[in-house]
This record gives C-alpha cells, sequence and structure tokens, in this order.
C-alpha cells in the first residue's frame, strides 16, 4: 500500500484519503500526460468505468466520471483515476496509451455517451444500432409499467424506488450503513421508530 | 507458411501467382465456432487475413442497469447470468464486492464452500474450452469425454442449490443454505477421479499431430502486447506473466492453499489449451485441500441487519419477523462509497466496481468482463494467418459471449 503512494506521488498524483480504493482525481486536460507517465511506470489499464453522477444523494464536481482502473504488475498496485467532466465535454483517447482502451472506451461511449477524441474507431460497441440514446444515463427511461392492483391501487415503480434510495432512512428508520463494521453503537430499529416512520409516510 | 514467408514478387504485379482482391468474409452471428453469438467481419487478401473486426451485442441485455434497479441481494440472481460457464466467479466477485463495501464477516465454512465451488466452476469452465476448442478444429472425441466430466461437476452444483447453470447459490454475508449430506463424499469421489481424467485428455491432445499443427506457433501474443491490450488470465499466463489474483491479491483464504500457477513463455494457441489443462489439475488440489479443512458451522454471517433469520425465529422473535420483513422488502442499505475486489476467473480477472449511494440499491455496476477486453487480441493475433488459423485463435481466447456483451 505504501509503495502504491510512492509510485503514486512519483507521478505527481494525490489520491482521495478514507475511501475503500485508492482514487486519484485528475482533470481532463492532464489525463493524457498522466496515463503516459503511468503507462512508462509499468501501469497497465484493465477496465474503464463510466458514470452518470445525475441522481448522485452527494454532490459531486460535475456530471459525469470516467474512471480508469490501472494496475501495477511489480507492486501489485491499483489505482483508480477519476475524471470529472459536464455533458457535452471530450476527453482525449488514451488508445495511444494502452490499446486495451479500444473495446472500453468504445463501451463507455455507447452506454453513457462520454465522447473520446482522436479514438481511431468510435463506433456503438452493445447497443443495436437504431438505439437512439445512452442506456447507463440516469435520465435514461426503464419503459416500466406500473402495477395494478385488483381494488384499484396501483404501484409505481419510481416512486416505490425513490423510497429505497439513499435519499431518506425509509420505513424502517434504520440505514445500514450507520453499522458498517463493529466501530459504531448499534441502533436496533425499534417498532416506535418504525411506526413514527408509517404515520410520517401516510401524512 | 505465413503473408510474411511469401515472397513480395509472388504477389504482385501482372505476373502475379496470386490474385490478390481483398475479399471480405463474414462469419456469425450464427456460426458454431464463434462460441455463442460473435459476427466477424473478416478481409482476405488471398488465403491471408488482413483485418478482422469483431461485432458483438447480440446478447446485450442490459445487466448493468438492472443491478441499479434491484436491491443488492437481488443482485446475486443476476451476476452468474454474465459469464455462465463460470458462473461461481461473477457471483463471488459480486458477493466480495458488497461484502467489502458493508463489512459484513464471513464464517469459514462459507468461506471454503466458497473456495470449492469456484475452483470447481472454473474446472467445469475449462472443460467446455478444452472440448469445444477442439471440436472448432475438427476433433470431435474429446468433447464427449470432457463433457462427461462437466455432467458429473453440474450435478455436484445441482446438489448443492438446485440448479445446473447460473447457480445464484452464495449470498452477502455467506451461502444461501449449507451443503446438503453427503455432498463431501461426492466431490472428493470426483476429485479423485478427476486427476486420470485429465491425464487421459493430455493424452487425447497433447500428442494429437493434427492439434499440434494447427497450433503451434498460431497467434502468437508477446507478453508487452498482451498487457497492452488488457489481457489477463490463462491468456496472459500462456504469455509468459505470472498474474493470478489468488496469489498476488489473495481472496477467501486462497493464501492457505498449496497450489502453482502454470506459465508458459510461447504465447501460441497451443500454450493457451495447456495453460488451461494445468490449471485443472492444481484447481483440483485446491479442492481436495479446501474439502479436508471443511468444519461444521454456521454458512451465514450471524449479523441481523445483513442475513435472513433462521426460519424458526420468525415463529417466537417479533425482532426477527421485522428483519426478515425488511430484508426482504428494502435490502440493507450500504454507506455512500466505491468498491472494486478482482479475483481470478476462468477467463481472467472479474471485478464488480460498485458505487453506493446509500441506497439499498447500488447507484452503478460495472463489470470487468474479461471476455470482453480479451476479444480485443482478435482483432491483432488474427491477422496475418489464415482463416482456419483464426479459429484456432478465437477457440484458445475462450471468450463467453454472455460474458462479452452482459
Amino acid at each position: 500500500m505504501n509503495n502504491t503512494k510512492t509510485l503514486l506521488r512519483n507521478a505527481g498524483l494525490e489520491w482521495q484519503e478514507g475511501a475503500l480504493e485508492t482514487t486519484a482525481i485528475v482533470s481532463p486536460a492532464k489525463l493524457k500526460d498522466t496515463a503516459e507517465q503511468l503507462q512508462r511506470e509499468e501501469w497497465y489499464l484493465l477496465d474503464i468505468v463510466g458514470v452518470d453522477y445525475l441522481e448522485f444523494t452527494v454532490k459531486q464536481p460535475a456530471r459525469f466520471a470516467v474512471i480508469y482502473n490501472l494496475y501495477h504488475l511489480g507492486e501489485n498496485a491499483r489505482v483508480f483515476l477519476k475524471v470529472f467532466l459536464e455533458d457535452g465535454e471530450t476527453l482525449p483517447s488514451l488508445y495511444s496509451v494502452w490499446k486495451a482502451a479500444n473495446y472500453l472506451e468504445r463501451e463507455v461511449y455507447d452506454l453513457v455517451g462520454v465522447v473520446f477524441d482522436e479514438h481511431p474507431d468510435l463506433r456503438k460497441v452493445l447497443t443495436p444500432e437504431d438505439l437512439e440514446g445512452h442506456p447507463l444515463r440516469k435520465d435514461f427511461p426503464l419503459g416500466e409499467s406500473p402495477t395494478l392492483f385488483n381494488d384499484g391501487r396501483f404501484l409505481d415503480p419510481s416512486t416505490f424506488r425513490a423510497g429505497v434510495t439513499g435519499k431518506d432512512r425509509g420505513l424502517s428508520g434504520y440505514k445500514g450503513g450507520e453499522r458498517a463494521g463493529t466501530s459504531s453503537a448499534p441502533l436496533p430499529p425499534t417498532l416506535e421508530v418504525f411506526t413514527a416512520n408509517v404515520e410520517k409516510v401516510k401524512a | 507458411m505465413t503473408l510474411a514467408q511469401i515472397p513480395e514478387t509472388a504477389l504482385e504485379g501482372p505476373t502475379s501467382l496470386l490474385h490478390t482482391e481483398e475479399m471480405v468474409l463474414n462469419v456469425g452471428p450464427q456460426h458454431p465456432s464463434t462460441h455463442g453469438v460473435l459476427r466477424l467481419v473478416i478481409h482476405m487478401d488471398g488465403e491471408f487475413i488482413t483485418k478482422v473486426q469483431n461485432h458483438m451485442g447480440y446478447l446485450h441485455t442490459g445487466f448493468e442497469k438492472t443491478f441499479e434497479n434491484r436491491t443488492y441481494q437481488q443482485g446475486v440472481t443476476y451476476a452468474p447470468r454474465t459469464d455462465y460457464l463460470h458462473s461461481f466467479g461473477h457471483e463471488l466477485a459480486y458477493v466480495l464486492s458488497v461484502e467489502k463495501l458493508i463489512g459484513a464477516e464471513i464464517p469459514a465454512r462459507a468461506n471454503l464452500v466458497r473456495v470449492i465451488l469456484h475452483e470447481l466452476g472454473r474446472i467445469q469452465s475449462h472443460l467446455v474450452m478444452i472440448g469445444t476448442g477442439m471440436l472448432d478444429l475438427g476433433a470431435l472425441t474429446l468433447f464427449f469425454y470432457t463433457f462427461r466430466e462437466k455432467e458429473a461437476l453440474q450435478d455436484i452444483f445441482e446438489d448443492v442449490c438446485g440448479y445446473r447453470m447460473n447457480q445464484g447459490y452464495f449470498r452477502v454475508g455467506g451461502l444461501s443454505q449449507d451443503i446438503p449430506d453427503g455432498w463431501i463424499e461426492t466431490v472428493q469421489a470426483f476429485c479423485a477421479k478427476f486427476g486420470s481424467a485429465v491425464d487421459e485428455y493430455q493424452n487425447m491432445f497433447l500428442n494429437n499431430p493434427i492439434f499440434l499443427a494447427r497450433t503451434k506457433g498460431v497467434g502468437v501474443i508477446t507478453p508487452e502486447q498482451a498487457l497492452d491490450w488488457g489481457l489477463t488470465g490463462a491468456n496472459l499466463r500462456a504469455s509468459g506473466v505470472a498474474l493470478d489474483h489468488r496469489k498476488a491479491n489473495p481472496y477467501c483464504g486462497f493464501e492457505t492453499f498449496d497450489f502453482k500457477i502454470p506459465t508458459a513463455t510461447a504465447g501460441d494457441c497451443f500454450e493457451r489449451f495447456r495453460m488451461r489443462l494445468e490449471e485443472m489439475r492444481e484447481s483440483a488440489k485446491i479442492v481436495s485441500q479446501a474439502l479436508e479443512r471443511l468444519e461444521p458451522g454456521p454458512v451465514k454471517d450471524p449479523n441481523r441487519k445483513i442475513s435472513l433469520p433462521p426460519r424458526e425465529e420468525l415463529e417466537t422473535s417479533m425482532e426477527a419477523v421485522i428483519h426478515h420483513f425488511k430484508l426482504v422488502t428494502e435490502g440493507f442499505h450500504p454507506p455512500v462509497g466505491e468498491v472494486y475486489v478482482p479475483i481470478e476467473s476462468a477467463r481472467g480477472e472479474v471485478g464488480y466496481y460498485i458505487i453506493s449511494d446509500g441506497g439499498s440499491m447500488p447507484y452503478r455496476v460495472k463489470i470487468r468482463a474479461p471476455s470482453f477486453v480479451n476479444l480485443q487480441a482478435l482483432e491483432y493475433a488474427g491477422v496475418g494467418g489464415q482463416f482456419a488459423d483464426l479459429i484456432a485463435v478465437l477457440a484458445s481466447l475462450d471468450p463467453v459471449m454472455g460474458d462479452v456483451d452482459r
């Protein structure tokens, strides 16, 4: 782990403390230079993740993020390079640095809609050619229909999902993350909290 | 003979020996040698391939989007369906990532059962790879032999969870249920016989002159190329890079097992086939060791916020009923964070990059699919050889289209 940090410091990268995985944030302008330097230090590209933070509960610097999963063989170290960008902004293609970026960038382009400049062959890779839009964007419609029950009640999927996202504590008042590990004191979901929350939802 | 070995003069000019008009050839999407639904567009100059283009996505079902709209525990159903030949690998990668996120503790027995099934899954996947790979090269017999053992393995999987494929047996926090009585003996019997079965395969293809002629020196990938293209797994080890996450970044206690990582230097199709054969022996070794260590005990994290309470408790405890209700209807809420745990599946590095927004459903799940990345190598390694070589290269890279398209 310390070796990873030395390697990253050599490359002039800052990482986020306290995160589960070693993540370094890079600006789009510096991405290519950083990648070239890391490539010279024998880091290899294994994966690219595209994320749309549109509905994320914690404020993020920009709507989209592209995360490069890099691996160092000698040190068995892994680092995630994270680049934030707004809708309409583009990123330089890393195909000239690592050939592995070919399909991976095409996939991010196809599913999230991030454009990579100077990619030799930026076409869709997974979705059909006549599909418009990018399915992994959060505003892409799911195409689901409400469930209708006998007595006229119906369950609206998006409302149902809103009740189980991280935005509020849900019907039980219990949020598991507060109890991860053993350090924090356990807070059992009592019946009072449960009924109080049910009342709150009804009102 | 490769394109490079033919003298330039024979290819050019009006007195050319070969008619050199480029031809575009379509293979698939429905073709037995494409191992699923893969379409290749091949540019050919005479007998030799000048360009290969892969067209995939025929099996794309949007798993990553589906994950975003299901609870963490429900995601276990989808993970094995990506790579249907080594389902346990994907299942394990998924639950390990979620467990790291919520901080679950896995009982020793559950860990050992996971190791056993993970390795049996690897054997099953390699059996299919060797059997169908030889089938592509025109040797039908080995297919029947490998599928004999594959059948036995599927019976073992069926015994443990009721499914022959796409098991979904692991749970976040352990296993869905304990292994049945007599299962250990069945697996021990399988392992005892399996060594001689591998010897049998070895005799059938490592000494087969047709197989050697078609794979030795074909589709060579150098270690530098392999790393540049992001290859992982046996394909990378065949090129001489000994990266195996079971040793490099151990999970599930793999560091306590005694096994070797087979590597080769040639990086051709033959070595890629041979790697699978050697790996099966090592996997069988791991399974035998794990079976010896199995001791009775719990198979789930006792934390009621993660695992369902036992059925008996529901009849006497109100708290258990509430827990059961909340876990089934809503699921647990991990903290905000991003997590990735790599594992070594039969095809290479599998990892689930999970982003949690604090809700009971993942905000984003990205599957690191080894087949998808490995398939890129076909566009390079397949060029320069003849069409028949391309089939050998494709078979030796061993992509599973479910894993490619997700």
